[in-house]
């Protein structure tokens, strides 16, 4: 088994090196806001700004709201494909891939053309627009909420687990929800790590429907600028890694594998 | 049968009968009532307001029906695009698809202490997302002229960019796509990967096989499914970035995402009914390559039920 | 307890579905759906009328823009003393957004009286006609429409230019030591990989117009934009051209050290780099070439009368030279000039008034000629070039 870890940590460090140069490459740009010398200004100009944390809370809420609704539509929809209809397989995942060809800019403006008039007036309160933009993501993020979710869900056996709740007597909601949602804890995290990331990057849905998230205020702030832009990526991308961490710690629990190794 | 366990049995059960009644694939007539909750909302949130897409598509600019958009679809530098697009997602899918999976695989059965994959993991969460200006800046900064890996080369003699290496081209783009491919497939596979029951592998081995063959014959069989269809997952992906190539290839390199763009945004261009035809050109494409990894699917699931 | 999470999920969708019913059913928090006016142009006389639309502006509460980055001449400044003056919010959108897009945000938001609909674009000269012809814009003509030049106005009041400048070029001179002095020195081998442009030459106005304005310099005119494509050829033969569309980010990195941009986008990107890098702007003499944006109310704006105050504020004297300080040539600057009001540190920060004395406009069928042949040829005569030498 040694030789076998000495290739894991070599592809892993050739991983590390692709992925950190360019973030570190983009920090020390952003460092050097101050002529002549490494400082932290621009950072400091940024967290100086009281819309930072707002907006930043504003797409936290957005992205937990859509990563609650997208597991309630995606998990029983997958798993009823999986059980009832393996045939309709390629149909759904068309719809679920559809995402990627339609432009967002052509979904928003979609979006507000049917419902900013009667009988769907849902633009003119912010709480009925949020809806809108909750729906919108879990529009943007469904590819990967799905396929995340599917493949959790080829990885265990489901027919069996079906077979043998049923034969115990147990109804739909408690195989759901007992059952099959318990195995998937690694894919849904996945997907909702995924969908969590989307979200709050997303710039798009959120400019045009004008809900104030973090998204549109980065575009704001970095229009123009050279080095605030580049301390606020790295800026999102650590807060963004930090919020996952706790998701993920939040959920490790018992990585739960009934349907895998005993 | 006679299994104890089992209260009754269906006597019109076949050779399959093991199964429960309610878990078989029965008729699908009854059965889409079960997608119902996902056809509406894609209809609500995503067929509804696209629908002007469609409709945009056939129509000219005085409103009336016209098939001259699609017409247009066979000018040569949409071609172009399209063929650009393909090729960019096409590598990136099998490169981002190869080494995600051998990543994948490094922070799940590869010994590595757990850590490691939380790390990894939550890395990979973020990494997947980072596109846009961003990234592209990010890799401008690294391998751009002045970037700080070709400063770095350039100090210790030797010039990539003289060398012929540049950022700003189908190889410098893709490298810059693998950014947000290699996680999204190291993510996806990862609890595939767990679901590998570590019982097969010893279970190959009483049996005489070795680590290669274990894979070729048992595992890779298994897992196959989940590699193609994360692999079309990351061909979408790829295909449907718009800002990261924006950002970084400005006018040069013809992708559909920024004609499309260049049609229905533009400061200048505007003509949104092309911009939709070529959209409805990406559908096409994107059906295609799910019919292409639904028949690579059923080949290799002869390995499973 | 088995039921308890089912319940608990039951109760949560419960909540979400009582909010969102009580929300659907409650009165419009946002700005009250207006009756639109009737779309009269309105040539409001004196101050009487004006304290009139204040107070309907007022009741309003607030005006909603977009694409105003806020220092794209100044907006910032612009913004700000609108808010200051009149107490009205000013709700902004997008300010990426193209022109097109803007355009797009108006007909997307026809029938919606909520906070995404724009209520005045700023757009490219270019769109003028197109606006009139498909209803984007209503007509209203300032209480200082007449000191408004006529060629850049719709007589009808449908739009009017806001402001102008002329193509410059932005040079880091921490990276390039040889300042570039004129459009023909960007063939210099000096500048290997360091010329780009501020857009994309299929969709972006400015990169259009730069090069458009080649044309003249490579022996091309107005009616004949093709030599200015064959120019920038030269420009990717000689190996100088950077393909990446330049931002203040990759100015400051170095690399897209010398860009082609309007003279006022130049100046203010020099004050926000304050020195960190140095920045020279220079407007080559030998083809001085102008770019006009202009302005419209939308037709379908939910706050008409906010609308109208706005662009009382933008042409007055106040907001023109707040423009101006933002570098930007507003289009009442020779009325302006001529009545003594332009401060002298102001005049000083511009561009040399001779220079701007020869700017050479082009006509509106001038530029979509051309604009026609720019971003069909581009790929094939410059595009492929670049591709080849992989």
């Amino acid at each position: 088994m040694n030789r076998f870890r000495y290739w894991s940590w070599f592809w892993l460090a050739i991983g590390a090196i692709y992925f950190f140069l360019p973030l570190v490459a983009t920090a020390e740009f952003s460092m050097r806001a101050q002529k002549g010398t490494l400082s932290l200004l621009a950072y400091q100009r940024v967290l100086e700004d009281k819309e930072f944390v707002s907006s930043f809370l504003f797409s936290l809420r957005m992205a937990l709201l859509t990563i609650t609704f997208g597991i309630l539509l995606i998990v029983p929809t997958a798993y009823w494909v999986h059980l009832r209809l393996p045939r309709m397989r390629p149909l759904v995942e068309l719809l679920t891939l559809l995402p990627f060809v339609i432009p967002v800019i052509v979904l928003v403006f979609g979006m507000i053309r049917v419902y900013s008039s009667p009988p769907f007036l849902m633009t003119t309160t912010p709480a009925t627009t949020d809806i809108l933009l909750v729906a919108g993501y879990m529009v943007i993020s469904l590819p990967y909420l799905y396929r995340s979710v599917d493949v959790g869900l080829r990885a265990m056996d489901v027919r069996s687990l079906t077979e043998a709740a049923q034969s115990l007597g147990a109804g739909w909601g408690t195989i759901l929800f007992r059952i099959i949602l318990p195995n998937l804890r690694t894919a849904a995290l996945t997907g909702a790590l995924l969908t969590l990331a989307i979200v709050i990057g997303e710039l798009t849905l959120a400019q045009y429907l004008a809900r104030p998230a973090f998204g549109p205020y980065m575009n704001l702030l970095g229009k123009n600028r050279a080095y605030e832009p580049a301390a606020l990526s790295i800026m999102s991308f650590a807060l963004t890694w930090a919020a996952m961490g706790v998701v993920y710690w939040l959920t490790r629990g018992e990585q739960a594998q009934i349907g895998g190794g005993h | 049968m006679g299994n104890p366990t089992k209260s009754f049995q269906f006597p019109w059960l076949n050779r399959k009968g093991r199964d429960a009644r309610s878990a078989r694939p029965a008729s699908p007539l009854w059965d889409v009532f079960g997608l119902l909750p996902m056809l509406a909302f894609a209809f609500f949130f995503m067929l509804l307001p696209a629908s002007s897409l469609v409709f945009g598509a056939f129509q000219g600019n005085d409103g009336q029906f016209t098939l001259q958009h699609f017409a247009d679809l066979s000018q040569r530098f949409i071609i172009e695009g399209y063929r650009n697009s393909i090729q960019v997602s096409l590598v990136t899918a099998l490169i981002g698809g190869v080494f995600g999976f051998i990543l994948a695989y490094a922070i799940t059965l590869g010994g590595l202490p757990p850590v490691v994959r939380a790390m990894v993991t939550t890395f990979a969460g973020v990494a997947s997302n980072f596109a846009g200006v961003p990234l592209a800046f990010a890799f401008i900064s690294t391998l751009g002229r002045t970037g700080l890996v070709t400063v770095v080369f350039k100090s210790a003699g030797y010039d990539l960019y003289k060398q012929g290496f540049n950022l700003y081209t189908f190889a410098g783009l893709s490298l810059t796509y693998l950014y947000f491919q290699f996680p999204l497939m190291i993510l996806i596979m990862a609890p595939a990967l767990d679901g590998l029951k570590r019982e097969w592998q010893e279970a190959s081995e009483n049996l005489g096989a070795n680590g290669f063959q274990y894979w070729r014959y048992v595992a890779l069989p298994i897992i196959l499914p989940s590699i193609l269809g994360t692999m079309v997952l990351l061909f979408g992906n790829a295909f449907g970035a718009y800002a990261t190539a924006f950002a970084l290839t400005g006018g040069t390199l013809d992708l559909v995402t920024i004609m499309i763009g260049a049609q229905i945004r533009g400061n200048v261009l505007y003509d949104p009914g092309l911009g939709y035809a070529m959209a409805i050109g990406m559908v096409v494409i994107m059906a295609f390559s799910i019919i292409i990894y639904a028949w690579l699917q059923r080949r290799s699931e002869r390995w499973l039920r | 307890m088995r039921t308890n999470k089912f319940v608990f999920q039951l109760f949560g969708l419960l909540v979400i579905a009582t909010t969102v019913l009580t929300a659907c059913g409650g009165t419009a928090t946002e700005a009250p759906p207006v009756a639109t006016e009737p779309l009269a142009a309105t040539e409001p006389p004196a101050a009487d009328p004006m304290a009139e639309l204040i107070a309907a502006a007022q009741v309003e509460g607030m005006v909603t823009t977009i694409a105003l980055p806020h220092d794209w001449c100044n907006y910032g400044e612009v913004i700000e003393g609108f808010k200051a003056k009149y107490g009205l919010e000013v709700n902004e959108l997008d300010p990426s957004a193209g022109s097109g897009d803007e355009i797009e945000a108006v007909k997307a938001n026809k029938d919606n009286p909520g906070p995404q609909a724009p209520d005045v674009i700023d757009v490219g000269f270019g769109f003028g006609p197109q606006i009139v012809e498909e209803g984007i814009v209503q007509p209203y003509k300032v209480s200082t429409w007449d000191t408004i030049p006529d060629n850049v106005k719709h007589l009808d009041g449908y739009w009017y230019g806001d402001y102008y400048g002329v193509l410059a070029l932005q040079v880091n001179t921490n990276v390039v030591e040889n300042v570039p002095q004129d459009w023909t020195d960007l063939l210099k081998p000096d500048y290997e990989g360091q010329v780009a442009l501020a857009g994309d030459p299929r969709s972006s106005n400015q990169a259009i117009q730069s090069v458009f304005m080649t044309s003249l310099v490579n022996g091309g005119s107005l009616d004949d934009a093709a030599p200015g494509l064959d120019f920038w050829a030269d420009v990717v033969a000689e190996g100088n051209f950077v393909p990446v569309i330049a931002e203040t980010g990759t100015f400051a990195r170095g690399e897209t050290p010398i860009i082609v941009q309007w003279d006022y986008l130049a100046l203010s990107d020099r004050d926000t780099l304050a020195g960190n890098p140095e920045v020279a702007v220079v407007v080559p003499p030998s083809v001085v070439w102008g770019g006009v944006y202009i302005q419209g109310i939308s037709a379908y704006a939910p706050h008409p009368n906010a609308a109208k105050l706005w662009m009382e504020w933008l042409y007055s004297d106040e907001g023109q030279l707040l423009w101006l300080k933002g570098y930007c040539h507003p289009i009442r600057y020779n009325d302006l000039a001529a009545r003594g009001v332009i401060p002298d540190d102001l005049a000083a920060a511009l561009p040399p008034a001779e220079l701007y004395a020869k700017a050479i406009f082009p006509t509106l069928d001038q530029l979509s000629a051309a604009r026609e042949l720019i971003t069909t040829q581009w790929d094939t005569v410059v595009g492929v070039d670049v591709q080849e030498s992989e």
